[in-house]
């Protein structure tokens, strides 16, 4: 009897250490995968900064080649313009899915993205004497400077624009416009700057009580999410879905580089950089959470994001056309994003608040 | 922010309190985190005074779409395709310029351009409804930008004094002090000119406010300070556009403005140069400035609508750490402190059978409306309607713990010169020095209890 109980009571506790060792081996293993921190350190450094400076980049190319155009106002110099604008236009879209922080407070985006452009005021800019100073630039209406006026000058009102029509007071404003753009978006990386004290980075990988923004993870989270779930409803009740229940073309956004289906797919590319961790390099990201409990949801919102994507890709006609042409595939891509906004929305946001508890 | 998410953070709630007090069933009264009733919104990020009311749905939702598509939208120069009709002078180019977020303006540093503030200006005297009268030539706002080709009325400077000053327990906060000066005015401006100027105030619960019944509000006046307190408490009459009769005001610093939408309206012109059907003149209108077109109304009648409903219908973000020790301490001290004799916390909105997330809601935005004598320092010297220079109309404090993260500063008052929170108390004088002593007065632990309890909010 005695020993059957011995034997039974080892039995017992053998079980229970296996068990234990299989729950702490377990927890070891997920722990030395991702912890929170990590998927915030890699968030906001190899998403959010990474993008930014290479929006930094892409726009000091952008500054470089005008300054080459204007000296040798070749057609090639100009399509190099053109394509140094389309990569840094691909850039800031896909970081539209992270639109919080010195973007927004600091004021940049409607320095750099305000639309529509005040046609009348930049032709009497085109057409007067005022020297295109830095300070000048600089203190220029939103709606007289950024992407879209350089776009407009780049492409002209129908995208048709050839190198031997720009004039020098156009060709100043380029340079002017380039260069401004490329002072606003290094402001903005400087903000996602780790090596700069006090950058809105700091407070975003450390929150705390004492933190201004940001009081716990959670809260982090919760941001990190919130972005997405924002630029998925920009895009299917405002950039896509603005234009189209109007049926007026003259509601889209890019339309002198007919470039806006592009913007579409890289804010929600910008979802899915976020989402995986992955940008130019490939990193922790959200979905390293996700999956760690809820394997169904990682599928699922990866799902929805391929979806979005495609769907997007489907509309195949230029989107001031699309918009009359292919209701249908328009149609279809809009409730394909509203449809990965409400996964967001009531899966991952709430799933962050069950899961990230520190 | 949906629903399912709301339900489960309220019933959260609930546990935690039944957990806290068992036996006993709190009445709802003191359930203040619910800030902006049952339409309150559970989020503390950078989008939080953004949220529509969680359960609009069908043409409501869509109402508050297009206002918000409305309330972003950057106005050009006519002639042109869409969004013309910006200027000819005018502050900024839409609404979101200034209410950045949904939320607060920030005040210029010395030497930066004015961005999210504005400058009301008059002459003295009182215009045929009472109001104030606008300078020859210049209007009643000072319109520092213009499209181009039209001068602007001129710059704006702003110089600050600074002080540093030290609480009781040693430790030193700095207040600094604005100066504004009119510069560079494209007309030499008359004598006598009154400046006021004014932040650009967050734009959420503004519909729950507006649906508190006068009488709620009038219930508080005390003009004479019957009750001794030494907290006054009066209301603002001022001429309602759409009625034709003088109403009580309810928005502006100053409770300048009767309604939601004339409000909206005011800006528009003011702000933006736009006119609509409550205002169908150019604020340039005799100016040289004037643009001569005959293009007004500018903005259509069922946009003017749009923008008010969007406005209308922005939720409150929720209380946040209300069970931490300091922070329940912080609002008894707030109590204590004579805070809540103005800035009351708790109002009910009136029934309203038409449009149930209004109707009937028991609210918690810290303010009674009502004009207060706030002392010589944060004077403007320049009436407004019935208020006095000193008097300035209680600005709700709801959702003031979320400036930081949804602004990225926390200036605070009418003019932005507090860049904290411990700074806007400090300069309460007047009905509120009592409040201001009694928070410089308090040993360390309890003056951070109370700014705790107000970064809560």
């Amino acid at each position: 009897m005695k020993i059957n109980l011995v034997s039974k009571i080892t039995r017992i506790l053998t079980f229970v250490i296996v068990l234990h060792s299989c729950k702490k081996d377990e927890i070891e293993q997920t722990t030395a995968v991702v912890t929170n921190q990590d998927v915030i350190n890699s968030i906001s450094s190899n998403i959010n900064a990474s993008t930014y400076l290479q929006l930094k980049t892409n726009t000091a190319d952008l500054y470089t080649a005008s300054l080459v155009f204007v000296s040798n106002s070749t057609e090639q110099n100009l399509n190099i313009c053109r394509d140094f604008w389309k990569a840094a236009r691909s850039t800031w879209e896909q970081s539209e899915g992270f639109i919080y922080g010195p973007v927004a407070t600091e004021n940049i985006d409607p320095r750099i993205d305000t639309w529509p452009v005040n046609f009348v005021d930049l032709n009497a800019q085109i057409n007067g004497t005022n020297q295109f100073t830095d300070t000048y630039v600089n203190n220029l209406e939103d709606a007289l400077k950024g992407f879209h006026p350089i776009e407009f000058l780049l492409w002209g009102q129908n995208g048709t624009k050839t190198s031997d029509q720009f004039t020098p007071r156009e060709k100043e404003y380029l340079v002017a416009l380039t260069k401004n753009l490329n002072t606003l978006t290094s402001d903005l990386y400087d903000q996602w700057n780790a090596s700069i004290a006090d950058s809105y980075i700091y407070h975003f990988k450390n929150p705390s009580t004492s933190n201004p923004y940001y009081d716990n993870k959670k809260a982090v989270f919760q941001e990190i999410v919130n972005g997405m779930i924002g630029i998925c409803d920009e895009v299917a009740s405002g950039k896509i879905g603005e234009p189209f229940i109007n049926a007026d073309p003259s509601l889209e956004e890019s339309p002198y580089a007919q470039n806006s289906m592009t913007d579409f797919r890289n804010n929600i590319k910008s979802v899915q950089n976020v989402y995986s961790g992955k940008f130019n390099a490939d990193g922790v990201g959200l979905e390293d959470l996700v999956r760690k409990y809820n394997l169904s949801l990682d599928n699922t919102i990866k799902a929805k994001i391929n979806t979005s994507i495609t769907s997007l890709t489907n509309i195949t006609d230029p989107f001031g056309t699309a918009i009359i042409s292919q209701p249908t595939q328009v149609q279809n891509a809009i409730t394909a994003i509203e449809d990965l906004k409400n996964t967001l929305e009531s899966e991952l946001l709430p799933f962050v608040n069950q899961y990230i508890t520190d | 922010m949906n629903r399912v998410l709301i339900i489960s953070f309220g019933l959260t709630f609930l546990i935690l309190t039944s957990c806290k007090k068992a036996g006993s069933l709190e009445p709802i009264e003191n359930q203040d985190w619910f800030t902006g009733g049952s339409q309150t919104v559970f989020i503390s990020g950078s989008n939080a005074f953004s949220q529509g009311f969680p359960s609009l749905a069908g043409d409501h939702a869509l109402n508050h779409e297009v206002g918000d598509a409305a309330f972003e939208a950057t106005f050009v120069s006519s002639p042109a395709p869409i969004q013309q009709g910006l200027g000819p002078i005018f502050n900024n180019v839409s609404c979101v310029s200034c209410h950045i977020s949904d939320g607060r303006g920030k005040a210029p540093e010395t030497g930066e351009n004015l961005m999210s503030l504005l400058i009301r200006i008059s002459i003295s005297g009182q215009d045929e409804h009472g109001g104030t009268v606008d300078v020859p030539l210049f209007g009643g706002q000072f319109q520092h930008r213009s499209v181009f080709g039209a001068q602007p009325e001129g710059d704006v400077n702003v110089s600050y004094a600074y002080q540093t000053l030290q609480f009781p327990d040693g430790t030193s906060y700095e207040m600094r002090k604005p100066t504004y000066s009119l510069t560079n005015t494209y007309l030499p401006l008359p004598g006598g000119v009154m400046i006021s100027p004014r932040l650009a105030p967050p734009v959420f619960g503004l519909g729950l406010l507006e649906a508190i019944p006068d009488a709620n509000i009038l219930a508080k006046e005390d003009i004479n300070d019957a009750n001794g307190d030494g907290i006054s408490g009066k209301a603002n009459y001022v001429w309602n556009v759409l009625e034709k009769r003088k109403t009580l005001g309810k928005f502006g610093w100053k409770a300048g403005n009767p309604t939601l939408m004339q409000q909206t309206a005011s800006a528009y012109l003011q702000d933006m140069g736009i006119t609509t059907f409550i205002f169908p003149q150019e604020a340039s209108y005799g100016q040289t400035q004037y643009d001569n077109l005959n293009d007004d109304v500018e903005l259509s009648d069922s946009l003017l609508y749009a923008v008010t409903f969007y406005l209308k219908t922005l939720a409150v973000p929720a209380r946040r750490n209300v069970t931490d020790p300091a922070v329940i301490r912080g609002k008894e001290l707030f109590t204590q402190a004579q805070c809540a004799a103005c800035h009351t916390p708790k109002q009910r909105t009136a029934v309203n059978v038409a449009f149930k997330e209004l109707s009937n809601q028991l609210i918690f935005p810290y303010t009674d409306l009502l004009l207060h004598d706030m002392g010589d320092e944060l004077s403007d010297n320049r009436p407004d309607h019935m208020a006095t220079g000193n008097e300035w109309r209680t600005p709700p404090l709801w959702g003031i713990g979320l400036t930081e993260i949804v602004n990225g500063h926390g200036n605070f008052l009418h003019d932005g010169r507090a860049r904290n929170l411990t700074e806007a108390i400090m300069w309460h004088g007047g009905e509120a020095e009592y409040s201001a002593n009694f928070f410089k007065n308090l040993p360390t632990y309890d003056r951070n209890a109370m700014l705790k309890f107000l970064k809560s909010l």
